[in-house]
């Protein structure tokens, strides 16, 4: 046997070929096996791809005015139509997308990276650090999300980071307190003990073993929440907070269109449906990946 | 003769409605294996984490290398940290399950040092050969090694960095007959080569008397020390083995 | 009149990587009144034959092979008349206690709701449940009664569990590890409790365990298991005294108190059975036969049995 060990970066990847719970094989054989979340995936995909090049593949400028062509159904030249202002509705949905999806995944990100770091360092920490990082928690906590975002919003003033702003704000702290939650339950693991009693600093311990450990709750989460923001958004849209006038935008939409709702409905249908299938895509990718990354329920004893 | 590698003295340790152990003074010497005995909620593994300072002791002292651990701060301890390390009862979750082998045996050296992984597993190679395991095995993930193979790689993370004290809680109490035997002994050669000293926690007598040379019984909070064979004569009286059916 | 026997069991579990081949043609008969230990490391598959008797295994489960009980033959009943067995005649003392038990709650209600569910009245359910907790010396029992499982500790709530598989004067009482995780004094009062109850209900148990003392002291036949196969069987002091499987031989010499003696290498993998002998790389006594010719059962004296190509080498 050799003394030395070569840990080429293809070995140290490398998963041998027999070995029984490849983590990486796993997660596509779990994929494989359900086809409905494969659908989720694709769409997905879509949705991203539209969010990013909506601009280019919108066939009409979604600002274009056109007063005679206004209210009209499904056509050959408007897919879904048009809205009381002749502004081609499927142009406008796609931007709208564009921005739902922007606003939504720029809050849950930072909210998410923000509440993460808050609840490692409490959980981890404990004592007074927790106390005071937890009650600050507890605060926000306290006032229901969407109210919240609206009094900060009044207080800014509309536009698209303000209303970033507000709804990063409410988010994070829910994503706090499941990460306390999720360290605490870790910390006392051997593997963490290890690591504090091998002399590694906190930093690190906390990026590299509590971190990775603990997070898969809390990405599951914020899958979840990604729809949840959207509708929030179009919420404070439809009250004529937050999306300042010019921007395409679903909730803004229905606000706008829904005088119309008798005689031309499309104007709230199109951009309500719209709203209901991001945020149906989301929910099912967030229940599926629970599903996927639940571990044990295979595992037999075989003793 | 040699000064001990620990020494305690009047240690305690209290929560509140009452002593988890108290009045506890004890030496290992360098090379020896001191036992812990005692039943669940004997406070052996709470006094074991006291001295590796997971827990804090409520008093007395704690002397390594003629400092006190027991109050010592948070900065100079993790200095001291290579000369006491800890090994611990349950396999399954004493590695990182998102590190390679590779990447949890050498973390402990590559921070010490300063040095990159590639350099870390360099250096320590020999002792990687030495307790059993092999590439394939570094390339691995914990859930996918037995508990044996586990424990190995622990042995060597530990001993990668020289200590002169390990702790070892329950090391081998949930392996197997076959698999504990390998593990003891492999710990036994690793004090023949580097001259560590052991302080042994069981709850097995039989394990213990193997270990160790002198066996610390804990029972309601105190700590009577005993050799191999008075330990051997108390487990006699105190333990009555079943009828043969 | 044979109150269990096993004969010719198989089970494979089919899993994305391959199948796994947890139980190869295992046979075995137990008497009423018997001990019988299933002894065996982690992957030697014992603990799918005490789920296979019981049919307490996942549906993916591919199970050949005949299991009479009591001149029933379990592995075709209908589902119902299996669960009507399952707690009355055969009854199973599962594997980590803790996670059996229900922890909202109490420890007299977990025992006392096998009757209440089968028709008697709350009041002399509770009575029952309180006698069976002084049947496993868990007193005093009218206050252990009222507590909660989180307030026992590990040793007491093995012999919990232990009371729930007894409420019924089950005649076979399968225990799955009984004693994993407890502690020197736990463990020996729970084999005493154990033994106790195969005296007081002359019921037959079946002890699946890698716990050599346990075993030692509590059966009377032991079969050996390795790599999801029997390798050796014989009457318990026979195995100890005079083990014929160099296995077995290698598992009693490393017990602490035989001289700790290490057995290199590792099970082979039940996805990938070796040609040959199972052990044959980790024997001392390996030859050329080992490795081409898989061993039979060859039945000793006593209805005992090995399975080796050199019995009694080491």
């Amino acid at each position: 046997m050799s003394e030395e060990i070569v840990i080429s970066p293809k070995t140290r990847r490398m998963l041998p070929a027999k070995s029984m719970h490849d983590s990486n094989n796993r997660l596509y054989r779990e994929i494989a096996k359900r086809p409905g979340f494969q659908v989720c995936l694709v769409l997905l995909g879509l949705l991203i791809i539209v969010a990013i090049f909506a601009p280019y593949i919108s066939p009409y400028d979604p600002e274009a005015i056109s007063v005679r062509d206004k209210n009209q159904g499904i056509s050959s030249a408007h897919l879904f139509g048009t809205d009381f202002l002749g502004r081609d509705l499927f142009s406008l949905t796609l931007c709208g997308a564009q921005t739902s999806l922007l606003i939504a995944s720029v809050s849950v990100a930072i909210a998410l990276a923000f509440g993460c770091v808050v609840g490692c360092i409490a959980g981890y920490y404990g004592g007074v650090v927790d106390e005071i990082l937890s009650r600050c928690v507890d605060l926000l906590l306290a006032f229901p999300g969407i109210i919240f975002a609206l009094a900060l919003l009044a207080f800014m003033g509309a536009g698209i980071l303000n209303l970033i702003i507000a709804i990063t704000i409410s988010q994070w702290a829910i994503y706090a307190r499941l990460m306390r939650g999720q360290v605490i339950s870790i910390k006392n693991l051997e593997y963490v003990q290890s690591a504090y009693t091998a002399g590694l600093p906190d930093r690190r311990i906390m990026i590299r073993h509590l971190f990775p450990n603990a997070i898969m709750p809390v990405l599951i989460l914020a899958t979840l929440d990604i729809g949840h923001v959207i509708l929030s958004v179009a919420g404070l849209s439809f009250l004529g907070l937050g999306i300042p006038p010019g921007i395409p935008e679903w909730g803004s939409m229905i606000g706008a269109g829904k005088e119309f709702l008798r005689t031309a409905p499309l104007n709230v249908i199109v951009p309500g449906l719209a709203i209901t299938f991001v945020v149906l895509i989301f929910n099912f990718l967030g229940e599926g990946l629970r599903d996927i990354l639940d571990v044990h329920k295979d595992q037999v004893n075989i003793g | 003769m040699s000064s001990p590698v620990l020494q305690l003295t009047g240690l305690s340790k209290s929560y509140g409605h009452g002593d988890i152990f108290s009045g506890i003074s004890f030496e290992v010497g360098s090379s020896k294996t001191v036992g812990l005995f005692g039943q669940s909620g004997s406070g052996k593994t709470t006094l074991g984490r006291c001295i590796m300072r997971i827990e804090n002791p409520s008093s007395g002292h704690i002397m390594m290398q003629g400092m006190d651990l027991a109050r010592m701060g948070l900065r100079k301890l993790r200095e001291l940290r290579p000369s006491f390390q800890m090994i611990f009862q349950h396999p399954e979750v004493s590695l990182n399950p998102r590190m390679t082998l590779a990447e949890s045996v050498a973390e402990p050296l590559m921070v010490h040092k300063g040095i990159g992984m590639d350099e870390a597993l360099k250096e320590i190679a020999p002792l990687i050969r030495r307790v059993g395991l092999r590439d394939e095995h570094l390339a691995r993930y914990p859930h996918q090694l037995s508990g044996g193979e586990v424990q190995r790689a622990v042995l060597s993370r530990i001993f990668s960095l020289q200590p002169k004290l390990v702790v070892a809680d329950e090391p081998t109490s949930m392996l197997d007959v076959s698999v504990q035997a390998q593990v003891l002994r492999l710990m036994q050669d690793l004090q023949k080569e580097t001259g560590v000293s052991y302080l042994f926690i069981s709850h097995d007598p039989d394990v213990m008397s193997v270990m160790c040379d002198q066996v610390l019984w804990l029972d309601h909070g105190n700590g009577v020390m005993y050799d191999r064979t008075a330990f051997l004569d108390r487990v006699k009286t105190e333990y009555t083995p079943v009828a043969p059916a | 009149m044979t109150l269990l026997s096993v004969q010719d069991l198989n089970v494979r579990f089919p899993s994305g990587e391959g199948t796994v081949h947890a139980s190869r043609d295992v046979s075995f008969s137990m008497e009423p009144g018997e001990v019988l230990g299933l002894v065996g490391e982690t992957g030697s598959g014992k603990s799918v034959i005490g789920q296979a008797i019981i049919r307490l295994l996942p549906t993916s489960a591919q199970i050949t092979g005949k299991i009479r009980f009591d001149g029933q033959e379990l592995t075709s009943l209908p589902d119902h008349t299996m669960h009507a067995l399952r707690g009355r005649s055969i009854s199973l003392v599962p594997q980590n206690p803790s996670g059996s038990l229900d922890p909202l709650v109490r420890n007299g209600m977990q025992i006392a709701e096998i009757f209440i569910e089968r028709g008697t009245v709350k009041n002399t359910a509770w009575e029952k449940a309180c006698a069976l907790l002084v049947a496993v010396g868990l007193i005093p029992s009218d206050q252990i009664a009222k507590e909660y499982p989180h307030e026992l500790s590990g040793g007491m709530r093995q012999r919990l569990t232990t009371s729930i598989a007894i409420a019924e004067h089950s005649r076979l009482i399968i225990a799955d590890e009984p004693t994993k995780g407890l502690d020197y004094h736990a463990r020996a009062t729970t084999a005493q409790v154990l033994s106790d109850i195969r005296t007081r209900e002359n019921a037959s148990l079946l002890l699946i365990t890698h716990d050599l003392y346990l075993a030692e002291h509590l059966c009377d036949w032991i079969a050996v298991l390795y790599a999801g196969e029997i390798v050796e069987i014989g009457p318990a002091h026979q195995i100890f005294t005079q083990p014929r499987h160099p296995y077995t031989q290698a598992l009693i010499k490393a017990m602490p108190k035989n001289g700790l003696v290490p057995l290199d290498g590792q099970s082979p993998s039940l996805m990938a059975i070796p040609k040959g002998c199972c052990f044959a790389d980790r024997c001392s006594c390996h030859s050329e036969i080992c490795s081409k010719e898989h061993p039979g059962l060859i039945q000793g004296s006593l209805n005992g049995g090995v399975r080796c190509h050199h019995p009694f080498c080491s």
